[in-house]
């Protein structure tokens, strides 16, 4: 697995939940998942990715902690999956795809608008071809979540 | 005194109208608008002091916004900040061509924010 091209994509994830939420959260051990894979998680936020690499970056929650941090942004306890959420979800991967490309500059890429997945157990549609997808965990003293990421010529095994 | 905050995100549009309200502006010096569009429909009818704007919006993105705006010579000396999550140099650099008066990344802090609007305020002509 090329780490080099991950790491970017973990500052990215530490930066946003620091300066956003002052959460620290850990990146736990990558692992390579499968395109037909079904989420255990309950909203994910995607950006499609354009220009020297084609792909996705997809960021997934449980609802507790999708509604927790949102309740931190707009000050106010949630306890539905209303349109605050998706709002905070799809900033959120998209404040994470653009930070990274920082550390991925000799790539010149572009970020689609964010779009929503929700529904326990729901599934992403990954570009097709053989583009090795590697999802990082994160712990947080306020829960679990993912970041995925499947960029073809940056993503490697 | 009028500040426009164009994003399509309703709640960093309520982030950066809160950190601007910490930092004493009024209430009623915000504006806002979801996309380009809107925000250029604003800029016709009203006189804007300082314009913040995203650049990843539907309908008319912030960096098309602001061609647009410099090519019209009734704008063309508006304070722009793009606030956005675009982090590369090339963004930055394609944005500054574009005209804005200066770039600040996502997420918003309340030092950075202040910094910008001071320094491209200052810079006004009088």
């Amino acid at each position: 697995m090329n780490i080099r091209y991950i790491t970017p994509f973990i500052e990215a994830v530490e930066g946003a939940f620091d300066q956003m939420f002052q959460l620290q959260p850990q990146a736990l051990t990558p692992y390579l998942v499968k395109k037909e894979e079904i989420l255990d998680w309950d909203i994910s936020g995607i950006i499609g990715i354009a220009g020297e690499a084609r792909g996705l970056v997809v960021l997934s929650f449980p609802a507790d902690l999708a509604q927790e941090l949102t309740a931190v942004l707009t000050g106010q306890a949630k306890d539905t999956m209303d349109e605050d959420v998706t709002d905070t979800v799809g900033e959120l991967v998209n404040i994470i795809a653009g930070n990274a490309k920082k550390g991925l500059e000799e790539f010149r890429l572009l970020i689609s608008l964010p779009s929503i997945v929700q529904g326990h157990h729901h599934q992403v549609t990954w570009p097709s071809g053989p583009v090795p997808i590697i999802t990082i965990p994160f712990s947080t003293s306020r829960g679990h979540f993912s970041l995925s990421v499947g960029l073809e010529n940056i993503i490697t095994t | 005194m009028r500040i426009l905050i164009v994003d399509d995100s309703r709640i960093m549009r309520n982030i950066v109208k809160n950190t601007l309200k910490s930092l004493r502006y009024p209430e009623d010096v915000f504006l806002e608008a979801p996309d380009g569009q809107v925000a250029w429909q604003i800029l016709e009818a009203q006189e804007i002091t300082l314009l913040l704007v995203d650049w990843n919006m539907p309908t008319l993105n912030g960096l098309e916004l602001v061609k647009k705006l410099r090519a019209n010579a009734k704008h063309q000396k508006l304070p722009i900040i793009m606030i956005t999550s675009e982090a590369a140099k090339y963004n930055v650099i394609e944005a500054v061509k574009a005209g804005v008066s200066d770039y600040l990344v996502k997420p918003v802090t309340e030092k950075g924010l202040e910094e910008k609007i001071r320094r491209v305020l200052d810079r006004r002509p009088s």
